[in-house]
């Protein structure tokens, strides 16, 4: 939010004179698009390229309003929720704050795009980071919205359901823990975490709509990294690979682990694809299903644009890993075996 | 990246949402249950930036305020990635991508799923009438575990699209759980005199009589069918099943 102001108020001084700023290169692209509007037409005419499009735009399309709804949540987090609230609902020590903010991902009904601008913007109000984070995994898979959806898709099998519940929390709850052992503060990009000033004063409403503006603008961009990423990967990936894998359990695990990465499907919808690779047995759709939510390409895009580079290329790894190991003890004990 | 560029994009990406809400195309990306979360998220996007682009005008009116922020300025983080908000803002203004057809049914070719349950998976009876509609789904799940034999001779109406895969041509149809990004496709091998002919990813309504003992494990429970009777038809609205 200062951020802005300052952008804004910076950017009136020095103009004049020079002219070219943003907003006519902005006018200038468009007037391109247009003119061009055919040729671009004419290269998109390919049948791959046609598919990745239509990927692409569903990607976008799809992710948007959730990532909309975290930038709501979070700015009026940012407005109306003081830092010493969240401070006092959150136990003391952060071994135990660390579990309470995973189970309270229940409470968030999206996917993984709203929970990143949130789980920053608790960061920023104060909340310890290994808390932050643990939300940050645990709230776009153990919402209500996504069991119910995993319910649905997987008929007459609420262990799966119960094993995704668990596997997913444990691993936030692991996350967290490593991270406020291990994680340094310094690895999170400065912006990210800049304490807004406490209210003095001032329209909270104003501070809403600056924060909201603020986060889309942000983080959008990195939406659509992620979104070309997933379409060029579905493009490219090869449904054969998964005949390969045969009875293989661990092969099949590990498989399974890096199409929940490149795939990127949002996890109100995983479900239903984990559903479709009924070849498999149950474990390596539970590691699809645990891995995807925390650990995907459009993710790690939107954490290294919310959270930097040097945290990101950290976490995400680390998270993979983990995320694997949750899934398989939590499917072994559950299911009793592969299932 | 100016201000006013920034809330000029949160316009055109609002916008973009809408136009597809209300012209009815984001059918071809996402599912029906959508459509309120689309255009709360475009309003949202367009009342956020008219918002600030009228505060900037009022604030712009008055005498340059005394800085709160004293110096530090060079806060001006250069966030290049904001710049891509332009393309799915191209995409849909100006390309506006099609439903996905024939290249994503090959693409994904038998990750068809063999439908839901297995072994004693009980099916009401098929309604009576000379020609009966299904769904895709329902008529590909029917043949793969219906030991009744219900679907034997009697002729099915199927909407889809038409695709052409080394010397066979099939009569399509994708499934999708929440998006295009996770479609998979259905589909049901037609066996008749000029189905060949047929132009790929043109839709069709086919009336069909199931080959009874064709969607099998080999064949990936894809049944064949007899073409009794071949219509195009416009694409449905709803391009895909769920």
């Amino acid at each position: 939010m200062t951020a802005a102001v300052e952008e804004k108020a910076g950017d009136q001084r020095p103009r004049r004179g020079i002219g070219i700023t943003s907003l006519e290169i902005l006018c200038v692209l468009l007037v391109l698009a247009v003119v061009f509007q055919d040729s671009l037409a004419s290269i998109l005419d390919i049948p791959k390229l046609r598919t990745a499009s239509t990927v692409f735009v569903a990607v976008c399309v799809q992710a948007l309003p959730f990532l909309v709804l975290g930038v709501v949540i979070s700015g009026a987090i940012a407005a109306f929720v003081p830092a010493s609230v969240l401070r006092k609902a959150l136990p003391r020590k952060e071994v135990l704050a660390v579990p309470v903010a995973g189970v309270a991902g229940v409470a968030l009904p999206g996917c993984e795009c709203a929970s990143v601008p949130v789980s920053r913007r608790l960061i920023q109000q104060g909340v310890p980071s290994s808390v932050a984070l643990a939300f940050l995994l645990a709230a776009p898979a153990v919402n209500p919205i996504v069991l119910v959806a995993t319910a649905v898709a997987f008929p007459g099998k609420p262990e799966l359901v119960l094993a995704r519940f668990i596997g997913s929390l444990a691993t936030a709850i692991v996350m967290g823990w490593l991270w406020a052992r291990f994680g340094k503060l310094e690895w999170i990009a400065a912006r990210a975490l800049e304490r807004l000033p406490e209210h003095t004063g001032g329209s909270r409403w104003k501070t809403f709509v600056e924060a909201i503006r603020h986060d889309l603008v942000e983080s959008g961009g990195f939406l659509v990294i992620g979104g070309v990423t997933a379409a060029a990967l579905n493009v490219y990936a090869k449904p054969e690979w998964l005949d390969a894998i045969g009875g293989n359990i661990a092969l099949g695990v590990i498989v399974m682990a890096f199409l929940a990465v490149i795939l990127a499907i949002c996890s109100e919808a995983d479900a239903f694809v984990a559903a479709s690779l009924s070849m498999l047995p149950l474990l390596p759709r539970l590691v699809f299903l645990v891995v995807g939510p925390v650990v995907d390409v459009k993710l790690i895009a939107l954490q290294v644009g919310t959270f930097g580079k040097s945290f990101a290329f950290r976490f995400a790894p680390i998270t993979f890993v983990v995320a694997i190991a949750c899934a398989v003890v939590t499917g072994l004990l559950v299911f009793g075996g592969v299932g | 990246m100016r201000r006013e560029t920034q809330n000029i994009l949160l316009v055109l990406l609002g916008g973009a949402l809408l136009k597809i809400s209300l012209n009815g195309t984001y059918l071809r990306y996402v599912k029906p249950a959508q459509l309120p979360w689309l255009i709360a998220a475009g309003v949202i996007m367009v009342v956020v930036a008219f918002v600030s682009i009228g505060r900037d005008i009022i604030a712009a009116r008055r005498p340059l305020e005394t800085d709160e922020h004293g110096p530090g300025h060079g806060h001006h983080h250069g966030s290049y990635s904001t710049w891509l908000l332009l393309l799915p803002v191209l995409a849909v203004f100006l390309i506006a991508p099609p439903a996905l057809g024939e290249d994503s049914v090959n693409r994904a070719d038998n990750r068809t799923p063999p439908p839901t349950s297995s072994e004693e998976f009980g099916f009401p009876a098929l309604p009576a009438g000379d020609v009966i509609d299904q769904s895709m789904r329902d008529f590909v799940e029917r043949a793969a575990w219906d030991k009744s034999g219900s679907l034997n001779n009697r002729p099915v109406r199927l909407t889809g699209f038409v695709v052409h895969k080394d010397a066979d041509t099939y009569l399509a149809r994708l499934t999708i759980g929440c998006c295009a990004a996770d479609a998979y496709p259905v589909k049901v091998k037609l066996d008749g005199p000029t189905v060949e002919t047929l132009p790929s990813d043109s839709w069709v309504q086919a009336t069909v009589t199931y080959q009874p003992g064709t969607s099998t494990k080999e064949s990936r429970y894809t049944p064949t069918v007899t073409v009794k009777d071949l219509k195009p038809t416009a694409e449905p609205e709803d391009p895909y099943e769920y």
